[in-house]
């Protein structure tokens, strides 16, 4: 598996291209819950968990992960990092959409794992508003990334229209 | 006994090693090919791994006590060295390079 | 005049531009060694640039194997300025260049960009291009045109967000004819335009588990034609095997599931899914089919004497209209399929030389279009009668009037170990002693129809599942051999080959064929028995007899 541009310190940027700090904390699925939140839970115990508890969390989902699942939780969760353990695993992008299109999710969708530069036009287009990304420049990589393509054949969970669409509407 | 080959990055052709552990150069002549001590070669290996600025994919051909690669490579290794065998191809490498083909038997 | 294709607007010029800058920025950063060539391989795969034995290897997209004589010019300029002088066109109806230097890719593909074309999407685990039936808008048997369909999904999966990181490289094909040229069975999606609508095929497919495409749907509206395809790929994005690369394809889900859960997780993603952001308006879908019309079709009178009597008077131009020409569905056309299978040549490919004869005669007699077809031949949709022989005359003077389509020595045959890295064995040279061995055009003709496909590996680029006779080199410690199997076909009557018997060295190869030929031309109940049909109805095992007995 090749891991493009892994030297660099992961950082964690958003959409726009502003490098943040990182409020949230991953929870071992044996820790208990204490003051330092938010916290993130992993899917299998958000899934146990969620439906009893009060307040606001994050969820990791796997590639494997149905999230499907979370749907009747969505109100109690603020944030949801999609995991890519490897850069040619792609079912995180199908993830992001369907909390977008399927479920409206307006929580933050956040891209985690082996991020890079020449992925990130495909995640903002699939829905992704943070990502921690390996790169040298990452507020950089964001902002070329977004301009990168004046035309998109594709409706998806961004704001860009499809060809097909500036075509019918400028005629 | 072992060649190193390997792809050059700028035009992808076929490069073999001549020379010894310390010095050497990279010629697109399979003939010219140095046949390396199996310690000297894996050091070589390693060494040209990192400068991937020069050549791309290097890689060890292991060779018999009669000079041609072991069975296991043999058809592989022989048109790497020799070219496509199969007319159409502006230069066959072996006239190219004004000899006969190489790992012949 | 210009060919009746689709036409790039600003849109399509803008995304090949911009897809252009970035790659040339990735060559950049590669030479410079800003990044390595671990993290530069899956970006150049992207962009159809691989390392094979001797060179890169730049593959290029022929969308659905449509081409302007402008377009073939040019691949003649690259092949001549950037290669060495030829071109080999693929299984996939698209054009390979060996022979390419990496710092020039930037430059070949700004060339490309000149003409509308670009290599996106010609590798790596996305939508490949999508292929049809090389006598799209001209056969006779045809019912729809695949081609703006076609378009729609060139479109649809250029950078397609989503499924850019699929298990495996995902290939769709579509016929609308009664005859399937497009082997629609062995994709991974397969579609069969209908006018009341499509049957949707999937699973189907070759490499190491060979499969035939399960119908999940029929009377798809073409309107919600994306929608559904993305509900497909969806499902297989998110379940397809990614554990192991020879279970990836979506074949092993198909059969895993089983087509009727597929099927249902399919049309439950269907139905969630808001169609009307993923399906391109009707108003869409008129302006591609608005750039496929039919040609001015010549006005001239068809002189039917005098065509029989050039028939007459050249007995090699009468054979090569009985070989090379397909029904057109204007009686005073056809279309015709150059052969780039001339005995003792490498199969698909052609000189620069060639190539532009094969441009000129597109403008002087075929409304300046070709087709590339997956059996590795180039067609001209629409010959009017009157012109065929002025066509032959000057095909013929470079060596392009082979006149075997269909027929024995019109093999499909991967670059195999003379060329590809993955290979196992060669397929070029045991295609060539083959097709020597059956040079004689008369016994070629008496032999009829046969479909030999030659694979140098299991990943089976060249077709050996679906030939009447299929060709698999395998390489046993060092030392190629190659086993065959009978039975296989891809159109209509889709049907995959069985090994039969060990393998042969090539030596032995072309006699083996022979003797099979031979016990066909005993057993075939007439003339119009082809081989398939002589097989099929006396069984495999007769044949397998004649393959192993010994010379």
């Amino acid at each position: 598996m090749s891991q493009p541009n892994s030297t660099h310190t992961p950082q964690l940027v958003t959409r726009d291209g502003a490098v943040i700090p990182d409020g949230w904390t991953l929870l071992a699925d044996d820790d208990t819950t204490g003051a330092d939140g938010p916290f993130i839970l992993s899917f299998e115990r958000a899934l146990r968990e969620l439906d009893g508890r009060n307040g606001h969390y994050g969820v990791r989902v796997l590639p494997a992960d149905d999230v499907r699942l979370l749907e009747p939780f969505l109100e109690k969760i603020t944030l949801i990092e999609v995991a890519f353990p490897g850069y040619r695993d792609g079912r995180g992008y199908s993830t992001a959409r369907i909390l977008r299109e399927d479920f409206g999710y307006t929580g933050i969708v956040r891209a985690v794992g082996d991020v890079l530069r020449d992925q990130l036009f495909y995640m903002l287009r699939c829905g992704f508003d943070e990502f921690v990304v390996k790169d040298k420049d990452p507020s950089q990589a964001i902002t070329s990334a977004a301009q990168r393509f004046q035309t998109v054949y594709q409706g998806a969970a961004d704001s860009n229209r499809p060809a097909w669409a500036k075509r019918h509407t400028l005629a | 006994m072992k060649l190193l080959t390997a792809n050059r990055l700028t035009d992808g052709l076929t490069l073999w090693y001549t020379g010894t552990l310390e010095t050497g150069t990279w010629g697109e002549d399979a003939a010219r090919a140095s046949r390396l001590s199996d310690d000297d070669a894996d050091a070589l290996l390693i060494a040209w791994k990192l400068r991937e600025t020069d050549v791309v994919a290097p890689y060890l051909i292991p060779l018999t006590d009669a000079g041609t690669p072991v069975q296991r490579e043999h058809v592989r290794e022989f048109v790497r060295a020799n070219g496509p065998t199969i007319g159409q191809t502006a230069d066959a490498i072996a006239s190219a390079h004004n000899r006969a083909d190489i790992f012949e038997n | 005049m210009s060919a009746t294709m689709y036409k790039y607007d600003d849109f399509d010029h803008a995304f090949v531009r911009d897809r252009n800058i970035e790659f040339a920025d990735q060559v950049a950063r590669r030479l410079s060694g800003e990044i390595t060539e671990d993290q530069f391989k899956p970006l150049r795969l992207m962009n159809g640039l691989y390392l094979q034995l001797h060179a890169y290897m730049l593959r290029i997209a022929v969308p659905y194997g449509v081409l302007s004589s402008r377009q073939m010019r040019k691949f003649a300029h690259i092949a001549r300025t950037y290669d060495r002088d030829f071109g080999h066109f693929t299984t996939r109806q698209n054009l390979q260049f060996n022979w390419v230097k990496l710092a020039e890719a930037p430059k070949i593909l700004e060339e490309l960009a000149e003409v509308e074309m670009h290599a996106l999407q010609t590798s790596g685990n996305c939508i490949r291009n999508t292929t049809t039936d090389q006598f799209a808008g001209a056969a006779r048997d045809e019912h729809s045109d695949p081609r703006p369909w076609a378009e729609l999904i060139r479109q649809w999966s250029s950078n397609h967000p989503e499924f850019t990181f699929l298990p495996r490289k995902f290939k769709i094909a579509i016929t609308g004819a009664q005859k399937d040229r497009a082997a629609i069975r062995v994709h991974d999606i397969g579609l069969h335009a209908k006018p009341e609508g499509f049957d949707v095929y999937v699973g189907g497919g070759m490499g190491r588990t060979p499969s035939l495409g399960h119908c999940i749907r029929t009377g798809l509206p073409g309107e919600k034609l994306l929608s559904y395809l993305e509900a497909c790929l969806r499902v297989y994005n998110r379940y397809g095997r990614r554990d192991n690369i020879y279970k990836a394809r979506i074949k092993i889900l198909v059969a895993a599931l089983g087509p009727d859960e597929y099927k249902r997780q399919v049309e439950e993603e269907w139905a969630r899914m808001d169609q009307a952001k993923v399906d391109a308006p009707v108003a869409e879908i008129d302006r591609l089919k608005s750039f496929f019309p039919d040609p001015e079709f010549k006005a001239a009178a068809f002189d039917r004497v005098a065509y029989q009597r050039a028939q007459t008077a050249d007995a090699a131009f009468a054979r090569w209209i009985k070989n090379n020409t397909n029904p057109h569905k204007r009686d005073d056309h056809v279309s015709v399929t150059i052969s780039l299978k001339p005995v003792g040549l490498p199969p698909g490919d052609a000189s620069s030389a060639q190539m532009d004869v094969m441009a000129d005669v597109a403008d002087a007699f075929a409304y300046s279009e070709l087709r590339v077809s997956h059996e590795q031949n180039i067609i001209l949709p629409h010959v009017h009668k009157g012109d065929l022989y002025a066509l032959y005359s000057q095909l013929d003077a470079v060596n392009l009037s082979t006149a075997n389509v269909g027929k024995i020595t019109d093999m499909i045959v991967c670059p195999g170990l003379d060329y590809c890295s993955l290979a196992n064995a060669r397929s070029i040279p045991l295609a060539q002693d083959i097709s020597q061995r059956f040079e004689d055009a008369q016994l070629s003709d008496q032999i009829g129809d046969l479909q030999i496909k030659i694979s140098g590996c299991i990943n089976a680029c060249g077709h050996h599942h679906v030939g009447h006779i299929g060709i698999l080199g395998v390489d046993k410690q060092g030392i190629e051999f190659y086993q065959i199997l009978l039975g296989g076909r891809a159109d209509e009557k889709a049907a995959l080959g069985v090994i039969t018997g060990k393998g042969l060295p090539a030596e032995a190869v072309p006699a083996a064929i022979e003797r099979v030929v031979r016990l066909y031309l005993d057993l075939r109940t007439s003339d119009s028995e082809r081989f398939i049909d002589t097989l099929e109805r006396v069984g495999r095992e007769t044949f397998a007899g004649a393959l192993h007995e010994p010379a």
